[in-house]
């Protein structure tokens, strides 16, 4: 029944002409129709033309015919058969649409609009959603608030006590009662960590979240902040990927997808990996710090210029097209309560149920690692380290617990600072390299899906040693200006 | 119900055990970012994938169980596609997902705002021998804009069922299924 439809899609006589070449010298069934394959080999769609020249003998011939419709072109034949599509869509629609007068003319989302996109309101606008959104909801309420009751109301009063006299009355053996309670045991340290300081942390970013993505405020945001991207080699685009990485790095780095070419791909990946901490790390940080406003200010500015110097350097370096922005920008809508719980909802299962087991696995092999002696060997081998950045030798232990998840090295700075084992220097520097410190387990396996491994292990490779140097770096430049 | 969350290491994407949808016939929602396709896929199959109000939110294809009628279908949710020559990698997904499927219906769902920038991604699909349901969502939003839409005479001139909806209140979902059911195998 379409066919009549079909019949009034002539692009052009030679065009035409070519496709119906093309159409019968396909001898092979595809699951879309043979002129549809023809027009993709005609428009040089890689993937189809692979497709073609495995199935069909007549492959070269085919190239030909191409070769020879090409040349009779001025403009690329892709744009010649887009246009005329137009063309047929705007005549179709002249009849079936008639435009009227606007009968709701929504000021209030119109003005909003105009104040996002232009620098001068968008600015302060962005730094408002920070402060309330960020700082004041994620930070203080969702680190400091829910994190204190739950930590030390809930945790420290009467789980943890609980467990440790439980186990001790019923479990003879010291090293099983160790892998159960005590400090580093899977429910005082594991469980601990994951339920009482990340979940009330990426609970609140992923809320705060949600909303600011229904309402449709980050496509704005990703125009406002498109001249800045562009000198690190993205476009606005990757706005998304990136705030989206203050959730999760690992959700993040799959979406960046969404970016056009492979350069973008990967620098937005390495940014991702080096300066976006994740909400759980950027929580417990925000917590750790947020007494200390100059110390927070560091810490801040420290990582931006990291992420504009790095972002900077290697969009010189790498070869390839410069980025054009092109999105779309919808509506400003008002979230649904609903849309925005229940995403909530799965993100934080879906975060919940992949930290948990690693959690666990972690408070394992630390067990472990003590029991053999290998965790304090490890340890001592980290400490010249620790030393060269200014760092107290315990402070290994964090970075220790940094390779299984960002934010469970961030977790173990939160202890060491409870116990006011760290200056605010040693706090400041250690943050960020922490920040800066490999991606966890879970970016690191999806770098490798997306990125392959050969850019995965580079990737990691740089950051390394890269995120103790900048430790280096920042512990000198405090000690320069004399501490903060 | 949130099975795909389940599975390590996966985030984005939804993956209803691959047994339970063995032999169903397949509805594969396509078409632009941020038009609704999610929504619908939510609506369908009673499942949850991430919706949110910004181009790109799906970049995996995500498949559930929808019953229409008596029957099951496996329903498929797609990133968002501009065209059927794919410039980023979730466009890829969306028409390597065409390419190697066999759905009893595509649906294309389309921002009825935005029809001159929708439409030629369904002469390209109508020209793919797809069987084609063009679905015209936030119809309410068109309306506001003053736009009046002649459903019956877009559904002449394309040769194809066509849908008006509004999926975020529900409106739509049924007429939709009616149209799937009644058209079995849209292929004319």
């Amino acid at each position: 029944m379409a066919s009549l439809l079909v019949n009034e899609m002539n692009y052009n006589p030679d065009i035409q002409a070519a496709v119906q070449k093309i159409e019968s010298s396909l001898k092979h069934t595809y699951k879309l129709s043979t002129r549809t394959i023809a027009l993709l080999l005609l428009q040089g769609d890689k993937e189809i033309h692979q497709l073609v020249q495995e199935k069909e003998n007549s492959y070269a011939g085919i190239q030909k015919v191409i070769q020879e419709t090409s040349v009779a072109f001025e403009q690329p034949i892709n744009y010649v058969i887009t246009l005329k599509r137009q063309e047929l869509t705007n005549s179709l629609l002249a009849d079936a649409v008639k435009e009227g007068k606007v009968t709701d003319n929504n000021r209030f989302s119109e003005i909003l609009n105009k104040l996002t996109i232009n620098p001068f309101t968008g600015i302060p606008i962005l730094l408002l959603v920070l402060y309330y959104g960020l700082y004041q909801f994620v930070g203080v309420f969702g680190a400091g608030t829910l994190v204190d009751f739950l930590e030390a109301d809930v945790f420290e009063i009467y789980i943890n006590p609980l467990v440790n006299v439980w186990t001790a009355r019923y479990i003879p053996w010291p090293v099983v009662q160790d892998l159960i309670a005590n400090d580093y045991g899977i429910i005082t340290l594991g469980i601990r960590y994951a339920i009482a300081i990340i979940l009330p942390i990426v609970g609140t970013f992923f809320i705060a979240f949600s909303i600011i993505e229904d309402s449709g405020y980050l496509p704005r945001l990703a125009l406002l902040v498109d001249r800045v991207f562009k000198a690190i080699g993205l476009n606005g685009r990757a706005v998304i990927p990136m705030t989206l990485g203050f959730g999760c790095d690992t959700m993040a780095t799959m979406v960046t997808r969404t970016l056009e070419t492979k350069r973008e791909r990967i620098i937005a990946t390495l940014l991702l990996a080096l300066a976006i901490p994740c909400s759980a790390q950027l929580g417990v940080i925000l917590a750790l710090l947020s007494g200390k406003p100059l110390a927070l200010a560091a810490w801040v500015s420290f990582l931006t210029l990291v992420f504009l110097f790095i972002g900077f350097l290697t969009a010189k370096l790498m070869p390839g097209d410069k980025p054009i922005f092109y999105m779309e920008v919808p509506p400003l809508r008002m979230p649904t309560i609903a849309n925005v719980v229940s995403k909530t909802y799965t993100r934080m299962q879906w975060y919940f149920l992949e930290i948990l087991p690693i959690f666990i696995l972690a408070s394992v092999l630390i067990w472990a690692g003590r029991l053999t002696g290998l965790f304090d060997l490890v340890v001592k081998a980290l400490e010249p380290v620790m030393n060269l950045i200014g760092l107290p030798a315990e402070a290994a232990v964090a970075f220790l617990f940094g390779f299984f998840r960002r934010d469970y090295g961030a977790a173990g700075l939160y202890d060491l600072q409870q116990n006011g084992a760290l200056s605010t220097e040693q706090l400041v520097v250690a943050a960020a390299t922490l920040t800066l410190f490999v991606p966890c387990i879970a970016q690191f396996s999806m770098m490798l899906k997306e990125r392959g491994l050969k850019t995965a292990l580079a990737i990691a490779g740089f950051i390394f040693p890269f995120a103790f140097l900048a430790g280096y770096v920042l512990n000198l430049l405090l000690k320069m200006i004399g501490g903060i | 119900m949130l099975k795909k969350m389940r599975k390590g290491g996966k985030c984005c994407g939804s993956d209803t055990d691959p047994l339970e949808l063995h032999g169903l016939k397949k509805i594969v929602l396509v078409g632009n970012p941020n038009v609704g396709k999610s929504v619908l896929f939510n609506r369908l199959t009673g499942a949850y994938v991430t919706v949110s109000n910004y181009p790109g939110t799906t970049v995996e294809v995500s498949r559930g169980k929808g019953k229409i009628g008596d029957k099951y279908f496996e329903v498929v949710d797609t990133p968002g596609m501009y065209s059927l020559l794919p410039i980023t990698e979730e466009e890829a997904v969306s028409r390597r997902l065409l390419l190697n499927e066999h759905p009893e219906a595509v649906v294309h769902v389309v921002d009825a705002k935005n029809l001159p920038r929708m439409l030629p991604l369904t002469l390209q699909l109508i020209e793919a021998g797809l069987p084609v349901v063009l679905v015209l969502n936030m119809m309410d939003e068109a309306k506001k804009l003053g736009l009046d839409v002649n459903v019956s005479s877009l559904q002449k001139r394309l040769g194809v069922p066509v849908v008006s909806a509004v999926f975020i209140k529900g409106e739509g979902v049924e007429q939709l299924k009616r149209v799937i059911k009644e058209n079995g195998k849209l292929v004319s």
